[in-house]
């Protein structure tokens, strides 16, 4: 975890890993995503310092990293709290109360879609279809899928929070 | 070499030309916006698809490389039909006012749209907005809106200047060009990205609302800027002078030549003519009591040569400039020659050193040092060389200095050392285009035309001799050097005055060795280069 204002470097062992990638392919810049990952794993967040770091293993402009980071949907640009919390709001959640979900966690949370709650523990997207329609209404939360979500189980789920 | 076949018409290419360069040979323009012969492919607009017999599908001709036995139609229904959809999809969300567009009347948009577009709008819901009016450095300014990510500018920025200040950022109909987060486009070379935009999403902060294009006159020229002598084009404003509050020249656009500067120039040429239009000398002058007053050429000429035959040929001194042209230099050395005077050079040390890369730009500022060095302006036998002149001056050995250009007064010599020379001079005679120091000291002050203004031509460092055409008449009374020195020759019975600079060239070209074989109309579009000769031996 990095603190604000602290030199942004991986540790030997990342470095090793962003080798390891690199040499998995014809051209090194091939792994520029899944370092990316690795610099959102280590860094919260990728700014336009962490940008600039990565394109420097690569030989990379930095206005290229950017590129790849603002493509997808899936890298942070801004800091997020320790857990993120994505709601699916596409056809099939939303027919069975999607609304309702995000309405309660907006209760629960005492924010706004989008936003970080003010002890910085979440930060709660709203997000299109994530393919699993057979358990709605669903979101995720961390790396986990959470389905046929009601008030009680999102309340237990927030409970789990760290 | 492969040999194919594009619309019926067989042509050889060289190995490795794509199917664009292929049928630009044979006159056929396949209409593109990303491809640019100076970048890499991008293969990003799709508007160059062409057909490929034995091929189920259009083609992009931009990455299709010519092969032997190909045939291609640019010309068929399916061909049109796909030029007229990607039209408009590149359209789709392109703000429709060309009206207050600054791009309107060379933009690729409005061009291809009524070559190829012609289709009524079906788009009825609202467009993508985006930044307008970004400014991006200190030369260009972007209007996301109208963008349609080609991606030339990344790709000179990534390819040609190295700086990668640019990208494509965001994904689908929210992409948009931009500058990483904290930079600035600030290299020696941002302008080329104006040029290489095909829309109005770059425009030139110089240039932009001063006057529309369809106003511009355009003239061939070198830029003078240094000796790498790059070629440009000069665009004038003289139809609609009070749009730009006087300004004749509107902007400076390379053009292409492969020996020198392939399609590109430098910021510091392209926006380095604000001296053809300020700060002139235009009228000849001479000074009385201290002050300077408004002659006519023709005393003023009769002055010049009462001073000429008032002084022996060793109380003269000649201090030409490299940045006359070759035609102008030899008239100075045949003047040097017809009054006797030894006295003669052409250099003098700049106040700062010139910046230097490893592409376009040269350390020395100036347009003709080469062809002053060919043609031999030094100073003949036991003559003095520019810095001896002065200390001449002050020691009143020499009389009369006539210098052409240099502003000594601010240049690489101590300034109190220069000025108390210049003082001591009996007759101080300057031939310049702007008031500076000199104007300030001379006795006599001749308004030269600027490079803009006349024909003529200049010596690379390489040694490339190139045209210089007449954009401009020249401002004011200012006369182009080589009529005044012309007119002076004329008047000390040295033969008639040449009626223009090829006159002047032909007998350069029959008395210098290394111009030999030289004509206008052999230098063409691209220039030629000075036959070999050992340094000075044109003496």
């Amino acid at each position: 975890m990095s603190l604000a204002g602290q030199m942004i470097a991986f540790t030997p062992a990342q470095l090793d890993e962003v080798r390891r990638l690199q040499a998995l392919y014809p051209d090194p810049r091939a792994a520029l995503l899944p370092v990316l990952q690795l610099a959102q794993e280590a860094f919260d967040f990728i700014s336009p310092d962490v940008e600039q770091y990565v394109a420097g293993l690569f030989d990379l402009s930095p206005a290229h990293v950017h590129e790849v980071v603002t493509f997808y949907s899936l890298f942070f640009t801004k800091p997020v709290g320790r857990h993120v919390v994505s709601v699916c709001r596409t056809l099939s959640c939303h027919l069975l109360g999607a609304p309702d979900v995000v309405a309660y966690l907006k209760e629960r949370l005492g924010i706004e879609a989008g936003a970080t709650t003010k002890d910085g523990k979440v930060t709660f997207f709203t997000v299109e279809c994530l393919c699993a329609c057979e358990m709605a209404p669903m979101m995720q939360v961390n790396d986990r899928y959470e389905g046929h979500l009601t008030r009680e189980k999102i309340d237990r789920i927030l409970e789990r929070l760290e | 070499m492969p040999r194919l076949t594009i619309d019926g018409k067989e042509i050889e290419v060289p190995a490795g030309a794509n199917l664009i360069e292929a049928a630009r040979r044979l006159g056929i323009e396949i209409p593109h916006y990303c491809y640019h012969p100076g970048l890499s492919i991008a293969g990003q607009c799709r508007l160059c698809m062409v057909e490929l017999e034995k091929n189920p599908r259009p083609q992009i001709a931009c990455n299709m490389v010519a092969m032997d036995g190909m045939v291609v139609h640019t010309q068929t229904p399916k061909v049109l039909e796909t030029r007229k959809s990607i039209m408009e999809f590149h359209l789709i969300n392109h703000p429709l006012d060309c009206p207050v567009c600054d791009q309107a009347g060379e933009c690729w948009l409005q061009i291809y749209y009524m070559k190829h577009g012609l289709y009524d709008s079906r788009f009825v819901e609202e467009k993508v907005h985006k930044p307008k009016a970004v400014p991006l450095g200190p030369h260009v300014i972007l209007d996301a809106e109208r963008c349609i990510l080609c991606s030339r500018c990344t790709r000179f920025c990534d390819e040609i200047t190295k700086t990668g200040e640019l990208g494509i950022f965001n994904r689908g109909d929210h992409s948009e060009v931009g500058l990483f987060p904290g930079k600035v486009l600030d290299n020696r070379y941002s302008g080329n990205v104006v040029d290489i935009c095909p829309v109005g999403a770059l425009t030139d902060r110089d240039f932009r609302f001063q006057v529309r294009v369809w106003y511009l006159d355009t003239q061939k020229s070198v830029c003078p800027g240094c000796s790498r002598g790059c070629n440009i084009e000069i665009h004038s404003n003289v139809r609609r002078p009070h749009h730009a509050q006087g300004r004749r020249v509107a902007r400076l656009k390379p053009r292409y030549n492969p020996h020198v500067n392939d399609w590109w120039i430098c910021d510091a040429g392209r926006y380095g003519f604000g001296s053809i239009d300020q700060g002139r000398i235009t009228f000849p002058q001479l000074r009385e009591g201290g002050l300077l007053r408004e002659v006519t050429w023709r005393e003023a000429l009769a002055l010049l040569i009462d001073r000429l035959r008032a002084y022996g040929p060793d109380e003269i001194g000649l201090l030409a400039s490299p940045e006359m042209t070759n035609e102008e230099l030899f008239l100075i050395r045949r003047l040097a020659e017809t009054l006797g005077v030894k006295n003669l050079d052409f250099q003098v040390p700049p106040r700062e050193p010139g910046d230097e890369d490893d592409f376009l730009l040269r350390a020395d500022k100036n347009p003709n040092t080469r062809g002053a060095e060919a043609i031999g302006l030094w100073p003949a036998d036991r003559g003095l060389d520019a810095w001896e002149m002065l200390e001449a001056l002050r020691r009143e050995q020499l009389k009369c200095l006539w210098v052409f250009h240099h502003d000594v007064t601010r240049c690489g010599w101590p300034e109190g050392a220069v000025l108390e020379a210049l003082q001591a001079a009996q007759c101080l005679i300057y031939t310049g285009s702007n008031v500076n120091g000199m104007t300030e000291r001379a006795h006599l002050v001749l308004p030269a035309a600027t490079y803009a203004e006349k024909e003529g031509t200049f010596t690379n460092f390489e040694g490339r001799v190139q045209r210089i055409r007449k954009a401009l008449p020249p401002l004011g009374d200012s006369r182009a050097d080589w009529e005044i020195l012309g007119e002076c020759l004329e008047a000390l019975n040295a033969g008639p005055k040449p009626n223009r600079p090829e006159e002047v060239f032909r007998a350069l070209a029959h008395a210098v060795p290394a111009f030999a074989g030289l004509t206008y109309r052999d230098l063409g579009e691209y220039g030629l280069m000075l036959r070999e000769v050992a340094h000075g031996a044109s003496r």
